[in-house]
């Protein structure tokens, strides 16, 4: 008997072991298993004559925002249920991207535009609404830079609807007056500028390049100002360009012909942005200016307000002579998040129409007592800073979208990566063009 | 079960007793199941998985993996970034020991013998291994700032401006300043593990070394430091595998740059797993991570366990 005991025992700890086995071996197996529904709830299965769809958004820090235009979609098309999901920002992106997968995707679905939507669009993901947009004259009412991030192949993917941000060089105006400078209108004017700036042992550019993005944006400027931006988009999309165009290589030279003219202050490759300490040169005033986005106002204004309205002002990036590029251009983000409708939504006109209330006349007023910048034509402000902003939008002939967002993740970290070797002047502008290439062919194939 | 164990408890009670080897393992392999099933999933199975998804190429997100094969393992043997993480990795670990042990082990000595006196330093010399190493490393960050941190600023002071450096954007000297930082925190961990060593040598041992004419010179190196064997090895290994895995304040304070001079493999690792989406390949470099660790850890530990063994016996 004892010894049925002892065999049942051990039988029973090799039961509770093959569980154990069995329980972790299942979740590391879902990955590859696919179709398992990722999202909350179904999207389809409409009841009769009853429409229902999922909403998800990411703008968790005014979440009502959103709720409001939609209890006010839904006031108005009794019969219309809409749930709205807010996810944070970075789960949200796993999130998507398994839903799509699994074919389960949410009828409306924000997107930061470029790269991501796109391989969204080609994987037929994605719904035309350039029809939607044309109804009625729609579309005027978005400020057109809004729309290149969300328009390939000549037809509209996506509504902007969010914010806008776009880098502009900030500046001490109480040093330019000081030593007599005026914002520059050209590249060669800046050069001067950062000589006159050295001679006053002022350095002429803070910029804090530890997390690698800051630095993006000089070349971003010097490639849309010399060559327009469709050299990078040919390149971007392997659609008959490459990061081997001379336009890559003579923006990397020029980079590094400033970072030689002391252009910079010193050691910007170890200075880290988010404990500001390229904003603590500006405030000390070691430094007279830094390109960087406009959520520099509100960052600033929460740090050292006296500070910002004593000193603070902007100038747009220089156009260069003899430059492809419209000056007018600017790099940043306009009308991010962006809302889409995917394919499998068994109802994309009630989708569309609950778009246009996330963005109708009472939600452009809440984002804009919010310190934001919704993407519609003649949005106005009272601060005189912001419009200086939204007036550079407003006339900007094209917006380029960050590389590094516009860019595969892949492809993004090894732009940034060469972005601070060659700034660091580790390596050479056709090196930094040749690592582009190479990624890029790897990573489409061709 | 509890039957069972009442049975059996009965059983040895009224038959006669039979050894009790079969039920002490039984007994102590229900005790040890959920220890062993949380490490087999926690810490044996990820290992596994981590070899596993080498093998593929996957995003992370996807659900389909490509098969690899060994592509992921010849391309980390010619990934030049790879070597030089390796490399620093090393250096770490030599400056480690080198620094951290000695000057440890001097402290410890020094507050030994200090006694009373040194309560206070013993608290002070405390405090680095106390703070998150986050904060360490942003504290660090303004320390070494070029501008406004308090190192320049005292070299200026002295009169040596030529000494000044922008010590985190150097690319030759990044690392040193980092080194720095990592001895900084980790001193007192040894200065503890020796001061607790220290305090365990029985006072007889001084008075009859002193009886037979040893100074204190002698004393230390004949008597004390033969008997800190044991937890110089604990200490030693202790850094050596702490330093191969080391990410923290590097992450925090160089995010591994600039330009990699910083890189080690674990900030390599998380930067090709997470940033890049690359999760194939950042499982390949934890691959190679578990197995440089294992094979230095093998390779150091068990020749000094055996000598120590010939030793005591």
């Amino acid at each position: 008997m004892r010894r049925i005991t002892r065999y049942a025992s051990m039988l029973m700890v090799m039961a509770i072991l093959l569980a154990a086995i069995s329980a972790c071996a299942a979740p590391v197996a879902a990955p590859s298993g696919a179709a398992e529904p990722a999202a909350p709830g179904e999207a389809a299965a409409p009841a009769a004559g009853e429409v229902s769809f999922e909403f998800w958004h990411i703008q968790t820090s005014t979440p009502e925002l959103l709720q409001n235009a939609v209890d006010r979609f839904m006031a108005d098309n009794p019969g219309v249920s809409v749930e709205v999901v807010p996810l944070q920002n970075d789960p949200y992106k796993t999130k998507i991207k398994v839903a799509m997968g699994a074919g389960n995707p949410p009828c409306v679905f924000p997107t930061w535009g470029g790269g991501p939507l796109y391989e969204y669009i080609q994987a037929g993901q994605v719904v035309d609404i350039t029809d939607f947009m044309q109804q009625d004259g729609y579309v005027d009412r978005f400020v057109p830079a809004s729309l290149s991030n969300v328009t390939f192949d000549g037809k509209v993917w996506g509504v902007p609807v969010e914010n806008s941000a776009i880098a502009v060089v900030w500046y001490n105006k109480t040093i330019f007056e000081e030593l007599g400078l005026e914002p520059p209108a050209t590249w060669d004017e800046l050069l001067a500028i950062v000589d006159t700036l050295n001679e006053n042992d002022i350095a002429p550019f803070a910029m804090a390049n530890k997390t690698k993005w800051p630095s993006s944006m000089f070349y971003m400027y010097l490639v849309d100002r010399l060559a327009g931006p469709e050299v990078f988009a040919g390149a971007a999309t392997r659609s008959g360009g490459t990061f081997e165009d001379p336009v890559f290589v003579e923006a990397g030279q020029m980079i590094q012909d400033l970072v030689n003219r002391d252009g910079f202050v010193e050691g910007f490759n170890g200075l880290d942005i988010d404990t500001g300490q390229s904003r603590q040169l500006l405030y000390a005033g070691k430094a007279a200016m830094e390109l960087m986005g406009s959520w520099q106002i509100s960052t600033m204004r929460a740090e050292n307000p006296e500070w910002v309205a004593a000193n603070l002002a902007f100038f747009p990036f220089p156009a260069i002579e003899g430059g492809m590029g419209d000056p007018s251009n600017v790099v940043g983000t306009v009308g991010d998040n962006f809302y889409s409708i995917s394919s499998v939504c068994p109802y994309p006109d009630e989708a569309f129409k609950m778009i246009q209330y996330l963005i109708d006349d009472a939600s452009v007023a809440e984002r804009g007592a919010a310190g934001r910048i919704p993407p519609v034509v003649g949005f106005t402000t009272d601060d005189p800073m912001l419009q200086g902003i939204i007036d550079l939008i407003g006339n900007a002939a094209s917006v380029q979208l960050w590389y590094d967002q516009y860019l595969p993740p892949e492809l993004g970290e090894v732009h940034k990566d060469t972005m601070q070797a060659l700034f660091g002047l580790e390596i050479t502008p056709e090196q930094a063009a040749a690592a582009h290439e190479e990624a890029a062919v790897k990573f489409f194939g061709q | 079960m509890t039957t069972a164990a009442r049975d059996n408890t009965q059983a040895r009670i009224t038959t006669r007793p039979r050894p009790l080897i079969n039920e002490y393992a039984l007994t102590a392999a229900l005790f040890l199941l959920p220890t062993f099933a949380f490490l087999f999933i926690f810490v044996l199975w990820p290992i596994v998985d981590s070899f596993r998804l080498s093998l593929y190429k996957w995003n992370g997100v996807d659900p389909n993996l490509t098969f690899l094969g060994v592509d992921n393992w010849t391309r980390l043997a010619k990934d030049s970034v790879f070597w030089r993480a390796l490399r620093n990795n090393f250096i770490i670990v030599f400056l480690s020991i080198i620094i951290q042990l000695p000057v440890g082990l001097a402290l410890a000595v020094l507050l030994d013998t200090g006694g009373r006196m040194f309560r206070f330093f013993k608290v002070i010399y405390f405090l680095p291994l106390l703070l998150s190493t986050v904060a360490i490393g942003i504290l660090f960050k303004y320390i070494y700032d070029p501008y406004f941190g308090i190192i320049n600023a005292t070299l200026e002071a002295v009169g040596l401006q030529s000494l000044t450096q922008a010590w985190l954007s150097n690319p030759r000297i990044a690392l040193f300043s980092v080194i720095a930082v990592i001895c900084w925190q980790y001193i007192p961990f040894y200065m503890v593990l020796f001061l607790a060593s220290l305090t365990g040598i029985p006072q007889e041992l001084r008075e009859a070394a002193y009886i037979d004419g040893a100074t204190e010179n002698t004393y230390f190196w004949r008597v004390v430091l033969p008997l800190l064997r044991g937890s110089i090895i604990t200490a030693a290994t202790l850094s050596l595998i702490g330093s191969l895995k080391y990410f923290d304040l590097i992450w925090v304070m160089t995010e591994g740059g600039p330009v990699n001079a910083t890189e080690l493999m674990a900030t390599y690792m998380y930067k090709k797993a997470f940033n890049s989406f690359e999760m194939g390949y950042g499982a390949t470099i934890a691959s190679a991570l578990f197995i440089v660790v294992l094979v230095t850890a093998l390779t150091v530990y068990f020749p000094l366990q055996r000598r120590e063994e010939d030793i005591a016996g």
